[in-house]
């Protein structure tokens, strides 16, 4: 194992395979990230990528073109955050139970889908998808390391790099970021200020719709060309833990994401290396565990920061 | 207000919800399906139309009715557990191992002690959680969720590995258990087992512990105001512990009793989400035990119905899925019940 994961390491393959993984999960944490700030937890993180993967690939495939097919997979998943955001916040329904509601409904609506168009039950791999192009970039794919390391990658792992960039500046450098996270920390405060607390946490939801779009639309049609049922497999509960280990902040979560990426990828190393001494299993646990104990961390370093400003 | 009145009224709301959700479910089909009265009837009748049917309405119900009162006990005491699925595997893994591996005990001692271990794995693991919530103040929807994956992946790999059965291939589980341990099915064919037996039991049990002791009191009180429950003298974190505990004592019963009365033996991933049906259900009965067992059936129903829907016609069952989401948000509505409640009281009102 030790043997096989050191040769990925050396011609370049392991980074290749932990960008591949890292970006659902970089973008999906990014919308939970938004969302969170503005004080609405997403938990159906999870959900709204499946909705978005199935409805990106059958679009796409329908109409040829990957565009089309991503942007209607984020319009589905924008549509659902809606219609969530109505529940919570007009109807009162408790966040976590409406992102719960999201999870179960992604899962079970996009099967119920795949059956009813297509009937299908297990999985839909159209013939002649058009999938998210990868970037090659003239010049540097020739030359030996650079080439692999910044040439080749799928389109869509450039865009979840520019959306830290993208999310960082929203949120600090915007006057609408110093909306969001007012809302979050006082939504009295913010709503005595004249800020329409309601209609922020709507666009906050929608943002975390856009980022888990693209997430799923890239499941579907960058890293595989079909949809699976259940195909995001925790991803989205991954996402919502980066939040957490990342402290609510882009940067931070770029770092999570590259760890929980790299904990994907040594798992896919493993169950591919035949008579690996390693439990594959125990690998895909260290991030829950990773951040459950950061979780610890913060929450000491909080009360310590409390005690100290107290005395 | 909390008199009979309120209670009629919010019976009287979440009816309204089922109706709602029903509704929502008939439309889909009414809308998608080529042939939708084969497909309604399919849905509602065939479920009830014969014994054997009704038999797993029964079964499904079991394990729907211990994660419900798990979840049930837990969201009393004002927590947000979503855990109950990796208790439901670390309880059901640690009552099948001693099923398996312990030879030579009568059955009638062995079979309490499988009931108290699958109790002790789940309590156990449900501790962590608790003790993470109470005095490391981490937040337990994220460590209960986190903790799943944990618990499934773990017993994953003892079931993979370890404690496979050498002789059932390329199929991750354990030695089978052996047949006097297994929950019987007492009425020739009819296929519903005795752990609805146990189920009834439980609910009358944690009936009698919420409503009954002191235990129970202090749990309630903590969920409805922690620090007057704090200033009043009780130990809140003491309080929240055990009751996240008790509530992983039950999800873990869930998971033995489906062992032992539907699969025979531990298998890898039996679950598939009986812990999150627990939430529904807990939701659905306002966390009241009688509520847990009439929302159970209610929901094996609807899953059963749903199987025989997908026999009987051209539907797929994730149709349940639409009547089970909107259920979940209906019956979670704060504005809605507040709305009735609100229109309620303005009436009297006017009355005098």
């Amino acid at each position: 194992m030790w043997q096989a994961l050191w040769t990925q390491i050396a011609d370049l393959t392991l980074i290749v395979v932990l960008l591949r993984l890292m970006t659902p999960i970089l973008l999906s944490a990014l919308g939970g990230l938004i969302s969170d700030i503005a004080g609405v937890i997403n938990i159906g993180l999870e959900g709204l990528m499946l909705l978005s993967a199935f409805t990106s690939i059958a679009v796409g495939a329908a109409t040829d073109s990957w565009v089309i097919g991503t942007i209607a997979g984020v319009a589905a998943s924008v549509a659902m955050c809606y219609v969530m955001g109505f529940f919570s916040i007009k109807l009162k329904v408790d966040i976590i139970i409406a992102g719960f509601a999201v999870n179960i409904f992604g899962s079970g609506f996009t099967v119920f889908l795949m059956s009813k168009i297509y009937g299908l039950t297990g999985n839909y791999s159209p013939e002649n998808l058009n999938p998210i192009p990868n970037v090659v970039i003239p010049g540097i794919q020739d030359i030996p390391v650079l080439g692999k390391l910044l040439s080749g990658h799928n389109l869509m792992v450039w865009i979840s790099l520019i959306a830290v960039v993208f999310c960082f500046v929203l949120l600090y450098r915007t006057p609408y970021g110093v909306h969001l996270r007012s809302v979050g920390e006082a939504p009295a405060a913010a709503k005595s200020l004249g800020i329409p607390v309601g209609r922020v946490q709507y666009s906050a939801l929608a943002w975390s719709g856009v980022f888990s779009g693209l997430a799923g639309a890239y499941m579907s049609m960058g890293m595989t060309s079909m949809f699976v049922k259940d195909m995001t497999a925790g991803t989205g509960f991954l996402a919502l833990a980066v939040v957490l280990l990342g402290n609510r902040n882009p940067v931070g979560i770029f770092f999570g994401s590259l760890i929980f990426g790299l904990a994907s990828a040594v798992t896919t190393i493993v169950q591919t290396t035949p008579g690996s001494q390693v439990p594959s299993q125990f690998i895909q646990m260290i991030p829950y565990v990773v951040t459950i104990v950061a979780l610890v961390i913060f929450a000491v370093r909080k009360k310590r920061k409390l005690l100290t400003q107290a005395s | 207000m909390k008199t009979e009145k309120a209670i009629y009224l919010e019976l009287a709301g979440i009816a309204f919800a089922i109706v709602i959700a029903l509704l929502c479910g008939f439309a889909v089909i009414l809308a998608t399906s080529a042939e939708p009265f084969t497909a309604l009837s399919s849905l509602i009748v065939d479920p009830v139309s014969n014994l054997f049917n009704i038999g797993t309405i029964l079964n499904k119900a079991v394990p729907l009715i211990f994660t419900g009162l798990s979840l049930a006990v837990v969201f009393q005491s004002g927590v947000f557990s979503m855990g109950a699925e990796g208790q439901l595997y670390a309880g059901g893994f640690l009552g099948a191992l001693v099923a398996v591996n312990i030879h030579g005990l009568p059955a009638w001692i062995h079979f309490p002690l499988i009931l108290v271990c699958a109790m002790a794995g789940g309590a156990l693991f449900a501790g962590i959680a608790g003790w993470l919530k109470a005095y490391w103040n981490a937040n337990e929807v994220v460590t209960t969720l986190m903790l799943n994956f944990v618990a499934i992946l773990a017993t994953s790999y003892f079931v993979n590995n370890v404690f496979k059965d050498p002789a059932s291939g390329g199929y991750a589980r354990m030695p089978y258990i052996s047949p006097d341990l297994l929950l019987k099915k007492p009425i020739p064919g009819f296929p519903a087992h005795t752990g609805f037996v146990l189920a009834l039991l439980a609910v009358v049990v944690v009936y009698l512990l919420l409503y009954k002791t002191k235990v129970g009191y202090e749990l309630r009180l903590v969920g409805k105001n922690s620090r007057f429950a704090d200033y009043g003298g009780i130990h809140t974190n003491r309080v929240i512990i055990s009751s996240i505990m008790i509530g992983g004592a039950l999800a873990g019963l869930a998971g033995i009793v489906e062992i032992l009365g539907v699969h025979g033996t531990y298998k890898d991933n039996f679950s598939a989400g009986l812990g999150f049906d627990g939430i529904i259900i807990a939701l659905l009965a306002r966390n009241h035990p009688v509520g847990v067992l009439i929302a159970a059936l209610f929901y094996a129903y609807i899953q059963v119905g749903a199987q025989t829907m997908q026999v009987g016609s051209d539907m797929p069952r994730e149709v349940a899925v639409i009547i089970q989401v909107m259920l979940v948000l209906l019956v979670s509505s704060q504005a809605i019940f507040a709305f009735l409640k609100q229109k309620y009281a303005t009436r009297q009102k006017a009355v005098k």
